[in-house]
């Protein structure tokens, strides 16, 4: 892939950070295309969600840096860095849904803070917000607190929320974590579904759970001790190094 | 480490801590005055924080005032009785009340209510990733989360100073003509006439000062909560004493203002 790629969305560049003198991070050099679901894998605690998280630059690099269709993000003045936010819709391990507002408070969030010239008026953001809650099988929820809510209903209310702009890059941070295989399956499901929705967008998602995983992602993306160890699709992980083959299991060899 | 070079290394490290919640909450302030001009902050958020840190403390604050007029009066009964000076007793309880003893309680009252309630409140916000949605949502956590709460601190108090007041003056005149039998019209015309407004205002003042320290120094603890929820509730314990520390600190500087 050359420098000049029209299709490189995200560009990881020599990409570090170091927490208390380890590097969590220590040299990523990748590349996300448009249009493209990217699986990020590997151990727990080898610095997959720090690498999430350096992509919208809620994290500074120590080293290297994120590169956005042209912008650098670590030399971005905060108006310019919050342009480039716009672009992406983050959906946080931890649901991270503001407690002091309603389900339908949080969906339309993202777009009650649009700048007024790009923000629909109020009847169209409520019609997209129940549109959306329908989408993700929760239009009961639109009046509920995020503490009235299930794991499973949580997590899907973040993934309405982050996906409700339509955003041209989106990241999954671990959905399915803590929830049971029928409600993982349905997260997956939707995942797909969001992406089918853009299919221009950028799409990566950090899991553990392979198999559901390997229904929507095009590519993987393998992080161990904070370096990448493969990075190609399902059928390049036969030919991989012992331990990616042994990570991914019989199921992809 | 000797006993004594301990003794001195927790000294340093006290006065280290104590530079660095200064220094935080110096530069968030400064970083809250530039968003102020030209304003840019969410008016929604600030107008829901209005309401939860005036409305939602005016009955505690009515409550402390009632109760710190009426002490003021107990207080000087001895005095009043021993020596008939009734009609001092306006002025008396007026100068204590306004200027003093008032904004001290009803600060401390507001720092244990509000203050603490924000930084455990940020504090919660950051520990489960909130913070960093809004970040991600391409929303400035300052503008959102911290102006809006600065801008309601500073002026509830100030205006929560200003029914302190009155519901204190309530407590004294109900005391007086009830427990000194001193009419609480002559408690009331004493008060007016003792020309207090330099005292008043300077409670006022006080309480204005009060509520942008409590702001900032919460705002500062609940942004730098580290930890999970033993972090929060550190941050909230240190967040309460710093504030209390403050509002003793600040009622010094501006009452020595007021004196020069």
């Amino acid at each position: 892939m050359s420098a000049a790629d029209p299709a490189v969305r995200i560009r990881v560049e020599g990409l570090g950070k170091r927490y208390r003198g380890e590097w969590v991070l220590d040299g990523i050099d990748l590349a996300f295309r448009a249009g493209e679901v990217v699986g990020l894998v590997g151990p727990g605690g080898h610095g997959k969600s720090v690498l999430l998280k350096h992509l919208p630059r809620l994290l500074d690099a120590d080293r290297g840096r994120v590169v956005i269709d042209g912008h650098v993000l670590g030399t971005l003045r905060a108006f310019e860095l919050a342009r480039v936010r716009e672009r992406f819709g983050y959906v946080f391990q931890n649901y991270a849904l503001f407690d002091f507002m309603t389900v339908g408070d949080n969906i339309a969030f993202p777009l009650r803070q649009l700048a007024a010239k790009v923000r629909p008026d109020a009847a169209q953001i409520l019609a997209r917000v129940h549109q959306r809650l329908a989408d993700v099988g929760l239009a009961h929820a639109f009046a509920q607190f995020p503490r009235e809510l299930s794991g499973g209903m949580k997590k899907r209310v973040g993934l309405a929320r982050a996906t409700i702009a339509d955003p041209e890059i989106t990241l999954y941070d671990d959905p399915s974590a803590g929830l049971d295989p029928v409600t993982s399956s349905k997260i997956f499901a939707l995942i797909d579904a969001m992406h089918r929705r853009v299919p221009t967008a950028t799409t990566v998602v950090v899991s553990h759970d392979l198999d559901r995983m390997r229904a929507v992602c095009h590519r993987w993306v393998m992080i161990e001790r904070g370096k990448v160890v493969f990075d190609g699709v399902t059928e390049a992980i036969a030919q991989a190094s012992e331990v990616v083959r042994r990570f991914f299991g019989e199921a992809f060899s | 480490m000797s006993a004594v070079s301990g003794f001195f290394a927790s000294i340093g490290q006290a006065v280290l801590n104590l530079l660095r919640t200064f220094g935080g909450a110096c530069l968030l302030l400064g970083r809250v005055i530039r968003s102020l001009f030209p304003p840019r902050f969410d008016v929604h958020e600030t107008w829901r924080q209005l309401y939860h840190v005036g409305v939602r403390s005016a009955p505690i604050v009515a409550v402390t005032a009632l109760f710190v007029g009426a002490i003021m009066v107990l207080q000087s009964a001895y005095f009043v009785k021993r020596t008939g000076a009734t009609s001092l007793l306006g002025y008396g309880v007026g100068f204590t009340v306004f200027a003093e003893v008032g904004p001290i309680l009803i600060g401390l009252m507001f720092s244990g209510r509000v203050g603490a309630n924000n930084t455990a409140e940020l504090g919660t916000m950051v520990v489960t990733e909130q913070v960093d949605a809004l970040r991600a949502l391409a929303i400035d956590p300052l503008r959102y989360l911290i102006v809006p709460r600065f801008i309601a601190m500073m002026l509830m108090l100030t205006l929560l100073m200003v029914l302190g007041d009155l519901f204190a003056i309530a407590g004294a005149a109900l005391t007086s003509d009830a427990l000194l039998g001193v009419d609480w019209r002559v408690l009331v015309a004493n008060l007016i006439e003792s020309k207090l407004l330099d005292e008043l205002v300077m409670g006022v003042v006080k309480a204005t000062t009060f509520g942008v320290a409590i702001s900032c120094i919460s705002c500062y603890f609940g942004l730098s909560v580290t930890g999970g929820a033993l972090g929060v509730g550190r941050a909230t314990n240190n967040s309460v004493v710093a504030n209390a520390t403050a509002i003793f600190m600040l009622d010094f500087v501006v009452g020595w203002i007021y004196s020069l």
